[in-house]
Formats: C-alpha cells, structure tokens, sequence
C-alpha cells in the first residue's frame, strides 16, 4: 500500500486550473523530489495535500495511508502524519516557539486519544533536536519566525518538524535562500530523519538539497501534471537538457 | 476599579488635574511636565476621554483595550489636545468585536497654531471575529502647527488566514489556533492583572 496516492487531480484558483490532472504515488520510506519550473504547480501540490483552504479540488483523490483526506481540515492531515514545510515560513508575531510547539505536540496526543506530553520530556526532546540544528535556548524564547534569516527560518521549519516526528514530509522549496552553510545544516538535518516508514516529497528546481538527501525517484512536472517518473539520473537530464526535453 | 464591565488603571498622574464625571467620562489637563498614563479596558458602553496638555513638555499615554460581544455596543471617543509646545501624546487601542457586537471609536489629535515640536500618536487595531459584528473607526488629526511630528494607523479585519493556516499545519485545531492568536495579540500591552482579566474574558465569551 502506497503512503499517498494521489490520481487525476485537478485543482482551481478562482477559476484559474492549475493542477489539469496530475497522478503521483509515493511509497512508505521513499524520497521523491518534484522538481519542474516556476509556475508549474508545485507548490500548489504542496498546498492542497496540507489542505489549504484557497485551493478547490474540482476532480480527483487524494489517499494517504489509504484513507481520503481531502475532506480533512488541515490540522486533522497534520496529525494523520503529514508536515509541510514552508517555502515562505509564517511569521507569529507574539507566540514563542517553545509554547507553539508544545501546543502542537499536545494537540496530536489528544488527536491520538493518547495523555498531554510531560513537560520534562519535552523540554529534553526541544533541546536534543535545537541542538543538532544549531538552534540556541535564545532562538527558542523568541515568537515563530519573527526577525529570523530566510535560512534561520528554513532551520526553524527543519526542527518543527523533527519535533513533530510526521510520516510524511513535504518540503516546498527547502532550499530556497539557503547558502551552502545553512544547506549543509539543513540537508544533514533532514538526512537523519530518514527512517523505513517515513516518506519525503521535495519540491525544488536544483540539485542543491538532493545531494544531502538522495532521491529514490524524480518525478517532473510540467502545466499541471506529472509528465515523467523516473531515477535520480532524471536530475542529470534536467541539467543538462532542462525541462523543455519532457514536452 | 469602578465598573465591572469596565476597568481603568491610572499609570501615572504626575502634574495632572483629573476631572470625572463618572466613570466613563473623563477629563484630565496635565500641566508643564506632567505625564498622564492610563490604561483602560472596555467591554460595554460608551467610554470618553479628554486630554489637555497644558504646560511644556506634558505627556500622554492612553492605551485601551475593547472587547465586545453579544449584542453589545461600545463607543470609545478619545481627545489629546496639544495646548503648549513640546508636547507628547500616544494612543494605543486594541480590540475585538464578536456575535453581534459593534465598536465604534473616534480618535482625535489637535495641535494648534503655536504648539510647535509636538510629537502626537494614534494606532488602531481591531479584530472582527463574526460576519454580524462591526468596528469603525475614525481617526482625527487637526494639525495647524508645521514642526510636528504626527502618525496613525488604524487596521480592521479578521484573523489573519496565513498564520491560521500555518498553525492548522502543525495539528492545531482552528478554535485553538484562533485563541493563540488572539493571546498573542493582547499579550504583553497591558499589565499582568489587565492580561489576565483579558484572557479570562475571551474564556468565557470568545
């Protein structure tokens, strides 16, 4: 059984159609990159697996772990086990991080039936995980992604979302702003969570990201589908060809 | 504190002559030095306030917080008239309209002719929380004086959709994530005795 099966999606903007029946399976424990030019819909995909409600599904199914989520509200996805990680992180202005994602954790223990986390234990788990991700205690005192680098902020998704421990990661441009320090961080970061039952769907345009985390498949996307499914030897041909050669 | 409904704490009177007409109608002039600091929260009715700054370098601080729901009204009229030269006002209103609830506040800074090098402040903010409740605001500058420094801002909506989303991804529920939100925009402006009475409102009637 595949972790998300997503068949003939078709997606709206308004009344602009941006996803025109697009088709991805992603297996238990693959890394699958998407990778594809701006404006081709990525990042919609992204967005409308998390449930974001400015995206209408006029057609199509969206199965993770067998079950259909697109009826789901957007935090019953995320304690189902899916994470999005932002390509433009949210600022929360007045809410720290410690507290954001204690509130978080909590909230998927009472999604699960399971009793509130134990504030020792979490504060351990805080302060291992900041730790791997050159987070400081100052970091951690300070509100959700106000006043951080573009790079800090990529950092700060990285580490909610070890914290978070989802089943499934989507990385909407991870890489995006990052210099080849922060990318290093983040690339390691997101290499140690590879596990047999976790699954990772990375959305990029370059190699960058992929060399920290090895893609078990590529897909390409082009106008709204996925045009070619193929190997890490995909990332070759799309530079050295670019994606004009999948038309 | 004289009202349940409402509550003002009086930071600082220094220089000031403090003339209420009842709880909800106040008129202070501060004279030369003096410094008016006051906060006040409104949860039903009509709260005036008329600040003179009468003397050189007299200062005003008003912050107020409205919180209004059920079929509630409020009517906030806040006045700062820089009398004398350097002088310094700020207002500071934040707040929130539920159910049927509907706030109106006005917000007026005068500084004449002759009151030059004042420095006068006004910002707005108000949350809509319901497609039945309202805010309106209206804010007011009189400036006839040209070496002023003058600002405001006034910004009505609702919650930001963005930062709802961004919380809902990481598994909060909507009616939870509203309330940190709404935490978060209260949190810290007032002092810890108003915040608790702010948190304990929104408890029980958000």
């Amino acid at each position: 059984m595949p972790l998300l099966e997503i068949k003939n999606l078709h997606v709206q903007v308004g009344d602009k159609e941006i996803l025109k029946g697009l088709d991805l399976t992603i297996e238990a424990g693959e890394v699958h990159a998407i990778m594809g030019r701006n404006g081709c819909g990525k990042s919609t995909l992204a967005s409308v697996i998390a449930g974001h409600p400015a995206y209408r599904v006029t057609e199509g199914s969206v199965l993770f772990k067998d079950r259909d989520i697109l009826s789901l509200t957007p935090d019953a996805r995320a304690n189902s086990g899916i994470f999005l990680a932002f390509q433009y992180p949210i600022e929360l202005s007045g809410v720290g991080l410690a507290q954001f994602l204690k509130t978080a954790l909590n909230a998927k223990q009472e999604f699960l039936g399971q009793p509130k986390i134990d504030a020792v234990q979490f504060m351990k788990r805080m302060n291992l995980r900041a730790k791997a991700l050159g987070i400081s205690a100052d970091m951690l005192k300070r509100s959700v992604n106000v006043g951080f680098s573009g790079g800090e902020k990529k950092r700060l998704e990285t580490f909610q979302m070890a914290m978070l421990e989802p089943d499934f990661c989507l990385l909407d441009e991870m890489d995006s702003g990052l210099d080849v320090d922060a990318l290093k961080i983040v690339g390691q970061g997101l290499s140690v969570m590879r596990e047999p039952h976790r699954s990772f769907m990375i959305i990029t345009h370059h190699n960058d990201l992929l060399q920290y985390i090895h893609p078990d498949k590529v897909s390409i996307m082009l106008d709204g589908r996925i045009v070619k499914t193929g190997g890490a030897d995909l990332i070759q041909t799309v530079e050295e060809q670019g994606y004009d050669s999948f038309r | 504190m004289i009202h349940s409904d409402n509550l003002f704490l009086v930071r600082s009177d220094l220089g000031t002559t403090t003339e209420q007409k009842s709880g909800n109608e106040w008129f202070v002039t501060v004279s030369g030095g003096g410094d008016f600091q006051a906060d006040f929260i409104q949860t039903k009715g009509p709260l005036s306030v008329t600040v003179i700054l009468a003397g050189e370098d007299s200062k005003c601080q008003l912050n107020c917080v409205y919180l209004c729901n059920d079929n509630n009204k409020i009517d906030i009229d806040f006045k700062v008239l820089h009398k004398s030269k350097k002088t310094t006002s700020s207002q500071q209103i934040k707040g929130l309209s539920a159910d049927k609830g509907e706030v109106s506040f006005n917000g007026t800074i005068t500084i004449p002719y002759d009151s030059q090098e004042c420095d006068g402040r006004q910002n707005h903010r108000g949350i809509i929380l319901s497609d039945y409740a309202k805010i309106s605001a209206v804010p007011q500058l009189e400036i006839w004086a040209d070496d002023v420094k003058c600002a405001h801002g006034s910004a009505i909506g609702p919650l930001d959709s963005d930062q709802l989303f961004y919380l809902q991804t990481r598994g909060i529920p909507a009616t939870e994530a509203k309330k940190l939100l709404l935490s978060s925009f209260f949190n810290g402006f007032m002092t810890p005795e108003f915040d608790t009475f702010i948190h304990e409102w929104m408890a029980k009637n958000v």
